[in-house]
Parts: C-alpha cells; structure tokens; sequence
C-alpha cells in the first residue's frame, strides 16, 4: 500500500513542476551553500593551522612549567638531553628543534628597541619555520660568523640599519641577573605577514644565546613538528602527558594560540547558526508548497477519503511529499555544492593580508570537499523537511471529506 | 430493519452555521431504500440532496438523527472506522469524475483494492475486467486527461463498482457530460443495478435520470416532498 502513496506523492510532485523546481531549487541552493561553506571553512582552518604552526610555533612545544606564564630565564628545560633523546624515538614527531628565549633590546646608532630574542639552531629551525623562506635581504645564518642576528623588517626599519650594520643586544643573563651586551652584525632581514613579529623578533644562533644569557647548554623551548598536524590538535593525545615529567610541560599549539582555537569553535558556532536559518527558510518553503498543493487538490484529497483511505494513510501520503520534495532539493543542492565547491577548490579564493586571530592568511584558501558534507547536510534536509511536512500531514488527516469537497467546489 | 433495506435514516437533521445565523439543512429525514433500488433523489438547489447524500454515505456527521447502512449504524462511527465502512461498503461516482490525474486509469481503479488489501493478481484481473464492462478495454495505461468527458465517468464508475460495494452513490454523474453520452452511461449503470444488485442512489437534476429511476425522491427546504415509485 505505501508503494502507491511513494508513487502518488513522487508523482503529485511534478504536476506544476514550474513551482516544484523553485521550491526545489530554492532548498538545493541552500544546501549547496551550507556544503560549501562547510569545505571552504576546512580549507581555512587547515590554513590557518600550517599558517599558525609552521611559521614559528610549531605543532606542539616543550617548556619548563611556568615558563610560558613568567618568561624568566631560569627556567630552561628540566634533563633536556633526555627530553630530546626521546623525541629522536617517537614515531609521530617528525622534527624538533631547540630555542632560547629572551627579552632584551637592541640598539643601533639611531635607535633602540624592544626585542624577543630567540636562539636558534640553524639546521634543525629550518624544519621547525619559515625563518628562512622569509628573508628579503641578507641571508640566513650563513657560513659559522657567531655575531650574525636576523631581525624583522620593521625593526630594521626602526633601528635604521641595514645589511652589514652593527646593533648592541642587550640581555639579563640568569641566575645573577647581570646585564650582558654583546655586538652582532645584521646578516639577514625577514618579513612576515605579522607585524608583530617583524618589529618585535630577532635571531641569534643558539649558542652565542646560550652564552650571552649565561645559560650554559641549557634551552628554554623545544619546538615540534608533528607527522601529521593533526596531533597538533589533539588535546588527548598521550604524547602531551608523556613528556609534561621532570618539571616541564608538553603543551599543543591549541593552548599556545587558544584564540585560534576560539576562532574555530565560534566557526562551529556561526555553522550551526546558519544551518538554522536555512532549516528555518526551508520549513516556510515546504509548508508553503505543501500547503499550495494541498489546498489546489482539495477535492481530490476528499476523494481519497471518500473512498476510504483512513486519516492515517492521507498524512503519510503528504509526508511521502515533503520527503519527495526534500530528495529533489537534496539532488539539486549536491549536484550545486559539488559544482561550486569543486571549481573553488581548484581555482582558490584570494583571502591573503587577512589577519584573524593574529595569523594572517597568506595563501589562497581551498575549499575542502569530505563526505561527510554529503552525508550529514543532506540528512538533516530530509529529516527536516520531512518534520516540516508533519502540519501539512496533520492538516490533511484531520481534514472532513465533505468538507473537502464542498470547498473544492 | 430488514434484510431488503440497505439505507434507513431516522430523525434525519443537518444544520449548518453561516455568519451566525443557523442553516437547516435536513430537518429530519425518515427514509428507508432496499437492496437493489435504482433511487433518484431530486429537487432544487439547496433542497439538501448533497448533504443527505454526504451523510448517509458517512462523509459528514449529522446533527442529530441516525442512519444505518447495510445494518450498521453509521452515524456513531469515528473518521477511521467510516473509513473503512465506506472502502469496503461504498462506491462513489462524481459529477466532475474526480479521477487522481496523476495514476493510470488502471491504477485509479486499483487503489481502493489495495486499501481492501487484494492481492495484486486478484486486483489485476478485477481491473482487467471491470474495464471490460464500462468499454474501456485496452485503457488501462491511459492518463485520466488522455481521456473524454464520458469515458473518465467510464473509469469512474469502474472504480465505483470494482470493490463491489453494496451502494453506489451518485452525486450528478451526468451534469458534465452531453446528454447522448449522459444517457448511455445512465443505461450502463441501469443494466448494471439489474445486472448486480447493487444499489444505486443519485442526486440528479438531469431529466433522463429521473425518467429511468425506479423511485423518486423530491426534497424541498431539508424534508421530503415526494416519494414516488415509477414504472
């Protein structure tokens, strides 16, 4: 019996195919819609990500506890041979690299300026970031000159110098607390897309840092780079416990840059929002064609009764509709989402220069299609509009025969 | 009520609400119509022929009163059991045909066999036949808008008839059809009533149908004018 009110609903549907394909179409962009913004959000995320985590941070970090909260020079990495040994060990680290990290100022002739002051280890940062692919003048630690200092193109700027000139850094060494100054040579300046970065960051090799801050071999970060950058991600994973012993922490880009994180969860957010507001579009569109429908066939829907279809069966009848409309519209919004997203995918969208939570996309952002855009969009579109048609349905099965047709008529 | 009556209605009332002011219907019937009569029930517009025939087919509830149709009392039943009453006891037959234009001719005729629940080779052949019997052999993967005026009344009254109903009830088979066509028809379900039985009941304005009744209902102003048998 079903099979007839299938046929019936699927067939009622296409009898003013002008107003089904507008309602259908209407339902379809939508969905194509929610499907594309949902891959083009991926492709931003995994943007901002590698933007986020390959420039400097890295997927993860090691510290000593506190560190990150105080910036104090005493806190180098607690057994940081050990530490390091055993990274060498995990299969899901694919580099690491060893940092120091101090406040300071640089003075030159002109100016002096304020400075995060990170030691580097030339080979291994390279893996870790972009330090070297950012250079516009000048190189990257080359050759083994210890008295050689990449800084920011704005600090060059501020301190009016340029390649070959001479700047003063000065630092609090630890334990004693005693300033140490110590003369570097400009070799290289970087340019980032972060001001930040640019005006307030500078590069020394890591020994000469280790020994201007009295540090001996001692480091205050270890940088990593996963395999995959999603371990970067994952707040549960093992890893993160494993190495937060011996009065250190192993902590996630996430905790590192949580307004990014933020960024994303209100992109969830801002997803379930908008998904609402198409549902919301599609129930007045489903009830309105319902509705027109239902009330053009008024008689017919008295006939079906009159010959003795009970309530039960003309609701089921009217909901067979809305599912039917709700499978057009999904049709139509796949084969819409698979167009759009995929030309986009290929072609990219320009978002370069736009700094969202302190990273500034750098790249063309590619939409990302993944099945479950076409699985949990469309399911929620036929559950709903099957809901929506649940009035229509109510409508109808309540609906007098005599009535019916003496309106009809 | 007897094993010969059919249709017996009792204190028959129907009262309407318009803007306020109550609208009577029916102001109590008391009719009585045997197995196998060919009826016509006739009078002016508004005389009430639509509503006693909407209410002793189960399709509206009266205000008071009570019918029974072949021994059942229908007039306490709720919508689902009036619906099953009417699939499986009721054939109905409209003045504009009212055919689902979107089902074949074949599919029109089957589906209230399919709410009877007969098995499809039984509801096959039924079709089969019954369209054999109207004269529209060879139809049956028509459309209804593929169709005249005459033979979609045809398929109409196939569809009536395919459940093999106790009552047929026709609301103005006629008023859409050109009287040439009217009357062959008429003569089709006439040979049918003689041919199975079944009762025929109408509410009719049209001469021919008035002249071939076998009884004569008039109603005037909700009561009963006249009833008649005719020879």
């Amino acid at each position: 019996m079903w099979w007839i009110l299938v046929k019936l609903a699927w067939r009622n549907l296409f009898r003013n195919t002008r107003r089904t394909f507008i309602a259908g179409t209407a339902i379809g962009i939508g969905l194509a819609a929610l499907i594309f913004v949902d891959a083009l959000w991926i492709g931003m995320e995994e943007n901002m990500i590698k933007i986020a985590t390959s420039s400097f941070l890295g997927g993860g970090q090691i510290h000593q506890e506190g560190f990150r909260k105080t910036q104090e020079i005493e806190r180098t990495i607690n057994q940081h041979h050990q530490v390091m040994s055993n990274l060498k060990q995990e299969e899901i680290v694919a580099r690491f690299t060893p940092r120091t990290f101090a406040f300071g100022m640089i003075t030159s002739p002109a100016h002096v300026i304020a400075a995060a002051l990170v030691g580097v280890d030339p080979v291994t940062e390279k893996y870790l970031s972009h330090v070297d692919e950012m250079i516009t003048e000048g190189t990257y630690f080359e050759g083994d000159n210890e008295r050689n200092i990449v800084i920011g193109s704005k600090m060059a700027e501020v301190l009016e110098v340029e390649i070959g000139d001479r700047v003063v850094a000065t630092v609090s060494q630890a334990k004693t607390g005693d300033l140490a100054q110590e003369m570097f040579r400009v070799s290289g300046i970087f340019h980032f897309h972060n001001h930040e970065m640019n005006r307030g960051m500078a590069f020394m090799r890591l020994g000469k840092s280790q020994q201007i801050l009295g540090l001996k071999d001692d480091i205050h970060q270890i940088a990593i780079k996963f395999t995959d950058v999603k371990y970067g991600q994952n707040k549960l994973l093992p890893f993160w416990r494993k190495y937060s012993k011996y009065g250190n922490e192993a902590v996630s880009w996430t905790e590192i840059l949580p307004e990014l994180e933020t960024i994303f969860e209100w992109t969830n957010i801002s997803k379930v929002l908008l998904g609402f507001v198409f549902f919301i579009i599609v129930v007045f569109g489903i009830i309105n064609t319902l509705f027109m429908s239902l009330y053009e066939r008024m008689f017919e829907f008295g006939v079906l009764r009159a010959v003795g279809t009970r309530p039960s069966r003309m609701a089921q009848l009217i909901l067979f509709e809305a599912g039917s409309l709700g499978v057009l519209s999904i049709g139509i919004g796949i084969i819409l989402g698979i167009i759009t997203t995929y030309i986009c995918s290929k072609t990219g969208i320009d978002y370069t220069g736009i700094e969202v939570a302190g990273v500034t996309i750098q790249e063309l952002i590619y939409p990302v299609m993944v099945i479950d855009q076409f699985i949990f969009y469309p399911f929620w579109v036929l559950v709903f509009t099957t809901i929506t048609g649940l009035y229509p349905a109510w409508y109808a099965a309540r609906m007098s025969p005599a009535k019916a047709m003496r309106r009809a008529g | 009520m007897t094993s010969q009556q059919v249709i017996v209605t009792e204190d028959l009332t129907k009262t309407y609400s318009a803007n306020d002011v109550p609208v009577y219907a029916l102001r109590g019937i008391n009719l009585t119509i045997a197995a196998g009569e060919f009826t016509a029930i006739v009078g002016p517009s508004g005389s009430g022929k639509t509503t006693f025939l909407n209410i002793i087919s189960g399709l509206d509830q009266p205000t008071e009163g009570k019918v029974w149709l072949s021994k059942e009392l229908i007039s306490n039943m709720n919508g689902r059991q009036l619906s099953d009453f009417r699939r499986d006891n009721i054939g109905f037959i409209f003045q504009a045909y009212n055919l689902i234009p979107v089902l074949t001719v074949g599919e029109n005729i089957e589906y209230i066999m399919l709410l009877q629940g007969i098995p499809k080779i039984e509801r096959h052949q039924r079709v089969v036949d019954i369209l054999e019997v109207v004269g529209l052999a060879g139809y049956i993967d028509r459309k209804p808008p593929q169709l005249s005026g005459g033979q979609q009344q045809r398929v109409a009254i196939a569809r009536a008839m395919v459940s093999q109903p106790t009552i047929i009830l026709a609301d103005e088979p006629t008023a859409n059809l050109d009287s040439k066509t009217g009357s062959e028809l008429l003569e089709m379900m006439y040979q049918l009533n003689k041919k199975t039985g079944m009762t025929f009941v109408f509410s009719t304005h049209d001469q021919a149908v008035m002249d071939r009744a076998q009884r004569l209902i008039t109603l005037k102003d909700g009561l009963i004018d006249s009833d008649n048998m005719q020879e």
